[in-house]
């Protein structure tokens, strides 16, 4: 089976990159496929990067508030022929009520500022596996 | 690793005795406060100025708000003030461009045009209190000289400072995407001529804070710190500006993490390593060349989003350090830092915090009072080995623009974030609340609404900047930003003149910038998503 893919990515002005390089690697470690599309992107440049390279799971690292503001706009753009690409978030301004809040929105899953490497990088193979069986 | 070390990895011994610095001349290494080399404090010991500058990171929403925000700590006792902008400002692009819109004031003031400065510093005393920034230099520095002379202040009274990281922003989450040489000469030409015009204003505030806050260690901070000083030092000579011209005002913003002697060491060494090359590489003569001032921020990256009131305490440990080692300027990152920038209430204690050790422990009655201590002066040693050892092996290797544009820097950066992340998820680096003495999440409640309350992107900002825009005079804009792209392509000529009359026509932060790319034969937006502003 060909190896998991992920894409890692920022929103916006949001730059601050410690915990997206630490997991990409983490994800790498674990022989996942990781497309690094790092800092300056809209939800059309994540969606667009997303789709053409038939990633199992975008996860995004969230260091600032905007990503609050472009999350409906790039789950709706994730969505094609009524399946979505999985989106997680990792980020040590993800509070408890946020992640609340965006799960209700569609997203798979959060990773506030307490989240061990080894539980993201399970709970990323768990979720790109379930995708890939639906 | 061994058993015992410090933070940056030095090797410690469970007791320091007369054995360890019997081979240290201590009276040629410490000198006296306020004497060369430095190592006990740039001023005399009776030196009435003696105590620190007390300020405390602000700026959030427009300009009117942070105003309000500067009155307001003003108010409480704070002695200084410090600037900083949101990402898109401090990234030189305008509230209106298309990635800027969801970060407008959230982290920072918004600010971009001359209009924007002097709302930000409306009814404040510019000529009685000291002025920090942590925004592009160059365009501080021309709308500082701009402010003052609308309100009829000398520019030459200005004092405060304007950071400079031309070599490492692009690789330290502060990307200006701007070509080396530019970042370089933007910082060259901000710091000659503010030594001309604005001759008590440190345009040359090396900041090591934040090249150093994504996991750096302490070695590593000073060692860069101290090749970006050489190298912009080399650039001004190049220029035939005297050393003495310029070198007394240079600063250094440091880092100050969780270890509380070796950042004493650090703080120690650094001055006396800058003293001596100051005298020794660069000629400098006058005392207030050798003399650096060091100012200083606790540790953001220190902070836990976990049990908020425990950043409280880190704080004051961390500040402690910083007047042990007799810094001139102190800002204490926030309890809130882990969430936002701070909140009225992270503001009040975290200058608490300042004015309770200044006023209540009596630790500042004496200068250097770690002075002699074996282990102090063992370790200041040892950090002034490894800082110049580093950094020789550093410009060994190259020009910093070829070190940057190689990817050199970048690698040092990811290397040491990649560390920092192991190192707390291994628990080797102990985190109260993180990776030990846990708590579950619904009992860790105090303070944690605070930290949490959010600030809204201004996006009234957009509005108010296309209005900004339509008002101009076109024409005159037009001529003046003709002029600043042309004094760019003359590599010769200081930029900050037309960078003052594009300013004083409307131009914007983004537009100027935008110019100066294309100067440089680059688009004028790195985004490909704005028109040329010529």
């Amino acid at each position: 089976m060909r190896p998991i893919r992920v894409l890692i990515g920022m929103l916006g002005m949001d730059q601050h990159e410690v915990g997206a390089v630490a997991v990409a690697r983490a994800l790498r470690d674990a022989g996942m496929e990781v497309i690094y599309l790092g800092r300056f992107n809209l939800p059309a440049d994540v969606a667009r990067a997303a789709l053409d390279e038939g990633v199992d799971v975008v996860g995004l690292s969230c260091h600032s508030w905007e990503y609050l503001h472009y999350l409906d706009e790039l789950l709706a753009l994730l969505r094609v022929e009524g399946a979505a690409v999985p989106v997680v978030l990792g980020g040590s301004v993800i509070t408890a009520e946020d992640a609340r809040s965006v799960t209700a929105k569609g997203v798979a899953a959060t990773f506030g500022p307490g989240a061990e490497l080894a539980e993201v990088v399970s709970t990323v193979e768990r979720i790109a596996r379930a995708a890939r069986a639906a | 690793m061994s058993e015992r070390s410090s933070a940056s990895g030095i090797p410690l011994r469970p007791c320091y005795g007369p054995a360890d610095t019997a081979g240290l001349d201590l009276e040629e290494r410490l000198g006296e406060p306020g004497r060369y080399p430095f190592t006990r404090g740039v001023r005399a010991a009776d030196d009435r100025r003696a105590g620190w500058i007390q300020r405390e990171l602000s700026g959030e929403g427009d300009p009117r708000r942070s105003n309000a925000q500067l009155h307001m700590l003003l108010a409480k006792g704070q002695t200084g003030l410090d600037v900083i902008g949101d990402t898109p400002t401090v990234a030189c692009m305008d509230p209106d461009h298309p990635f800027a819109r969801h970060a407008i004031g959230t982290q920072g003031v918004s600010l971009c045009c001359l209009p924007d400065y002097l709302e930000l510093y409306r009814d404040l005393p510019l000529d009685r209190i000291t002025l920090s920034h942590s925004l592009p230099p160059l365009f501080t520095v021309a709308a500082l000289h701009c402010v003052a002379r609308q309100r009829g202040i000398s520019p030459a009274a200005l004092r405060g400072s304007v950071v400079q990281a031309p070599y490492y922003c692009e690789d330290t989450g502060y990307a200006l995407q701007l070509p080396f040489e530019l970042r370089e000469r933007m910082s060259v030409d901000s710091i000659e001529f503010a030594a001309a015009e604005m001759p008590r204003f440190h345009a040359f505030l090396e900041d090591t804070y934040y090249i150093s806050d994504g996991g750096l260690d302490a070695v590593e901070e000073m060692a860069l710190g101290f090749v970006e000083i050489r190298g912009l030092v080399r650039r001004l000579l190049e220029r035939g500006l005297p050393v003495d011209r310029f070198a007394p005002r240079i600063a250094i913003l440091v880092n100050c993490r969780m270890d509380f002697f070796e950042e004493i060491a650090k703080i120690r060494a650094t001055r006396r390593l800058f003293a001596r090359m100051m005298r020794e590489e660069f000629g400098a003569r006058d005392p207030r060349s050798l003399a650096v001032n060091v100012a200083a921020h606790t540790s953001g990256m220190s902070l836990t989003a976990q049990q908020p009131v425990n950043n409280v305490v880190r704080g004051t440990v961390q500040a402690l350090a910083l007047v042990l080692a007799g810094v001139q300027a102190i800002e204490i990152s926030a309890f809130d830092e882990a969430y936002r920038t701070p909140s009225p209430q992270a503001h009040e204690v975290a200058l608490r915090t300042q004015q309770v050790i200044h006023l209540e422990s009596n630790v500042t009655q004496v200068a250097d009072p770690l002075g002699g201590s074996y282990f102090v002066e063992w370790l200041t040693d040892e950090m002034e080995r490894r800082i110049e050892t580093r950094l020789r092996e550093i410009e060994a290797r190259g020009e910093p623009a070829a070190l940057a544009e190689s990817g050199y820097f970048r690698r040092i950066f990811q290397d040491a974030m990649e560390r920092h992340a192991r190192a707390l998820s291994s628990g080797e680096l102990v985190r109260v609340g993180v990776n030990r003495f846990r708590v579950p999440e619904s009992e860790d409640a105090l303070l944690r609404e605070v930290a949490e309350s959010k600030i809204e992107p201004y996006h009234l900002r957009v509005e108010e900047i296309r209005r900004h825009r339509e008002a101009r005079d076109a024409a005159r804009l037009r001529a003046r930003l003709s002029a600043l792209r042309e004094r760019a392509v003359d590599r010769t000529a200081n930029l900050t003149p037309a960078v003052i009359e594009a300013f004083e026509a409307g131009a914007t932060v983004g537009e100027m910038t935008g110019v100066l790319r294309m100067a440089h034969g680059q688009p004028a937006d790195p985004f490909g998503r704005l028109a040329d502003p010529l």
